[in-house]
């Protein structure tokens, strides 16, 4: 999946790194397993040498295991610091915000994603922000663990009940990223998807503007059903 | 369905095969002549059956639906009202107590009934892994335990151990659960490593590269392997220091792994390999475990496991590793003990069919789900998978694959069911193996030993070896010394 924040594209790189790292190990057992396999099979009557090694093979061996781990540790904190860095809100952003980023809640719940923006307004489903402007998704659940997931966009994060997990994101790319639950939360776990819509600020605005009044506009249409005795 | 394979594949195939062996050979290794405590592991045995059996006795009336590891809040009475759960938890709950009675067993046996002379510098290196085996699951299965009685006082008695607010936690669980996960992994590869240590030696008629180092690295794989456990928590709410010391453990695991690896080929290298079924099996063992090692360790770099967690991407890690482990390597050392067990050698025909079978069903069943999971962003346990998610393709093949897996796996079973009676003899000896179990008849009697040899090296048989050839030699110079004319 391509990478569409500068959050991923840390994500990334360091995913690369694990993968070269994972290949050399690959590669390497593998070839001297083949090798071994291929060299040494055995001739009738011939007893090989009872060599076993002493300890400072043992050690360089050791060393070199030892370096290579260090190595990808101190890599994985590097970009792992980076990927967590608070992405800012850039010229084309949301400029009401005055460098704050939009705190907007996702909130799981079987099986749906609900999103609140600041002014009171809330979507299912597609969540809508404007681009390049720093959010800050805090993410917690109303039943069960759910694990929120647009790979292309931000990390992943488990919703747990009781607790808020923040994920911080921007992206300078509009338009539409595909979502899913990475985590068993029940029968419809798997239907469980969600979207990310990246508009200009403008749409954004627009956006919950128009999803507010509406949803004054159902409530009092509800609220004076009830008043005159009928079911909504 | 979903719980139920994850639960059998862990509680019913490789941890029983992994702790079956090291129960039946290791008192062997040690030159016992029994078991130290035999009523606790007759005890041990019947709760793991009686657990085994109520996991299945669940298809009579509901299974559980929350997955191999039932993360509260849903594997709590407000989401799953039904006792699916209730089976699952009290299934796992009397196998894992049956594991730990048998460990407190074996690790009774191994330290009290070793044969004169032999000191825990000269204990085989399976019997070693038996060991650190045996502490681990006191531990993590004790860990586990104490969880399941958690999670059925939150279900049955009002409990809220793992509810949010009012002191409980969910997180709990997930801490709990995933240390005996964890520390359940390791078991199962230090069972295949010490199997394959002893295989390699015996097939490579030469000694272990370097005894000490790789026994130590076994220790050390318990320890930091289970310290490792959050490795699988990355994603929750937890403190980035936390996730850094899960990566740090993680990673440290690199060391002891790659000495335990670079031992066990350094072994084989200047050896006479006999490319017989045990070793075979085994070398596969060292190529799946190596894979599915390697591919863990993406998933211990913090930002990258952000991404990864609960793909397939996992999913191929976690079963190349533990196919390695307990199919691989536990067949290898089903290979390799069955003469011991029954006094025949399985058919070598169609163990090797059997090996390439399972081989090509690994390798088609879970290098697409690296690609599915690490590509295409495909999740765990999902029921369907959606069209424009480009991953149809690979779910068709891992899904021919893992069928060809299975009926590699079931040729191995049948092979040894039909050995069982027409096998060829086998003799006490049939590989020329170096420690004590192979002094022994096959099968032993009852009481294992008539005698011992004093054991004054890890190799007591390879010992005798020598100095019947040394009295041989000697004698035939002698008579040659007699049948020279005097004159």
């Amino acid at each position: 999946m391509a990478p569409h924040s500068p959050g991923t594209d840390q994500i990334d790189t360091l995913l690369w790194i694990g993968f070269v790292a994972a290949a050399i190990l690959m590669i390497a057992i593998t070839g001297a397993l083949l090798y071994v396999a291929r060299r040494y099979r055995s001739e009738r009557g011939a007893e090989p040498r009872q060599l076993f090694s002493g300890s400072g093979l043992q050690f360089r061996v050791a060393g070199v295991l030892t370096i290579f781990a260090a190595l990808l540790f101190i890599l994985g904190v590097v970009f792992t610091d980076n990927a967590r860095e608070k992405p800012t809100t850039g010229e084309a952003g949301l400029a009401s915000l005055k460098g704050e980023p939009l705190k907007i809640k996702a909130t799981g719940q079987q099986w749906l994603w609900r999103y609140d923006y600041p002014n009171g307004a809330f979507s299912y489903y597609q969540l809508v922000v404007p681009v390049d402007t720093a959010v800050e998704l805090e993410v917690v659940s109303t039943d069960v663990v759910h694990t929120w997931n647009v790979e292309e966009l931000a990390r992943k994060a488990d919703a747990v009940p009781g607790k808020t997990n923040k994920v911080l994101f921007s992206t300078g790319d509009e338009g539409t990223y595909e979502g899913d639950s990475a985590t068993l939360s029940g029968q419809a776990y798997a239907a469980m998807r969600t979207e990310v819509k990246v508009v200009s600020p403008e749409e954004y605005e627009d956006f919950i503007e128009t999803q507010s009044e509406e949803i004054d506009a159902a409530e009092e249409r509800v609220v004076g059903l009830i008043e005159n005795g009928e079911t909504p | 369905m979903l719980s139920l394979y994850g639960t059998s594949a862990i509680f019913l195939f490789a941890l029983p095969l992994a702790i079956g062996l090291f129960y039946y050979v290791a008192p062997l290794q040690i030159g016992a002549r029994g078991t130290a405590l035999p009523r606790l592991g007759q005890v041990g045995m019947a709760l793991w059956v009686a657990g085994a059996t109520a996991l299945y006795a669940t298809f009579l009336f509901t299974p559980s639906e929350a997955g191999v590891n039932p993360l509260p809040p849903l594997s709590e009475v407000a989401f799953l009202s039904n006792n699916g759960v209730d089976a699952w938890a009290t299934a796992t709950g009397l196998a894992t107590l049956g594991f730990v009675l048998l460990s407190i067993n074996l690790l009774a046996t191994l330290r009290v009934m070793r044969a004169p002379g032999m000191a825990w510098r000269r204990v085989p290196v399976f019997a070693w892994a038996a060991t650190v085996s045996s502490w681990l699951m006191i531990v993590v299965g004790s860990v586990l335990l104490a969880a399941l009685t958690m999670l059925m006082i939150d279900r049955n008695y009002d409990g809220i151990f793992f509810a949010d607010g009012s002191g409980g936690a969910p997180l709990l669980w997930q801490h709990l659960s995933w240390i005996f996960y964890t520390g359940a992994y390791m078991l199962i590869l230090i069972f295949a490593f010490g199997a394959i240590a002893e295989i390699a030696s015996t097939f490579a008629r030469k000694p272990l590269f370097n005894r000490n180092v790789v026994m130590g690295s076994l220790a050390a794989i318990a320890v930091i392997g289970t310290l490792a456990w959050m490795q699988n928590m990355l994603t929750a709410p937890i403190g980035v220091g936390w996730m850094y010391f899960a990566m740090l453990m993680s990673l440290a695991l690199i060391v002891p792994f790659g000495l335990v690896l670079f031992n066990l080929i350094a072994t084989l290298a200047g050896g006479t390999l006999r490319m017989r079924a045990p070793l075979l099996f085994a070398m596969g063992a060292i190529f799946a475990i190596g894979i599915g090692l390697a591919a863990e360790l993406c998933h211990s770099l913090v930002a990258a496991a952000w991404q990864l967690k609960n793909t397939t991407d996992a999913t191929a890690a976690t079963h190349f590793a533990l196919i390695g482990g307990s199919v691989f390597g536990g067949f290898a050392a089903l290979h390799y003990w069955f003469p011991k067990m029954t006094g025949r050698t399985m058919g070598e025909s169609l163990a090797r069919i059997s090996f390439w079978t399972i081989l090509v069903g690994l390798l088609l069943g879970f290098v697409p789900l690296f690609f599915a999971g690490a590509g295409e962003g495909q999740v765990v346990d999902a029921y369907k998978y959606f069209d424009d998610t480009g991953v149809t393709g690979y779910n068709v093949v891992a899904s021919i694959g893992v069928l060809i897996l299975f009926v590699g796996i079931l040729l191995t079973i049948l092979n040894a069911i039909f050995s069982r009676e027409n096998g060829p003899e086998a003799g006490h000896d049939p590989w020329g193996g170096d420690t004590l179990e192979w002094f022994t008849l096959s099968p032993p009697d009852p009481h294992n030993f008539d005698v011992l040899p004093d054991v004054r090296s890890p190799r007591p048989l390879r010992d005798i070896r020598e100095a019947i050839g040394h009295r041989t030699r000697r004698s035939k110079d002698a008579a040659a010394r007699e049948s020279q004319p005097v004159a």
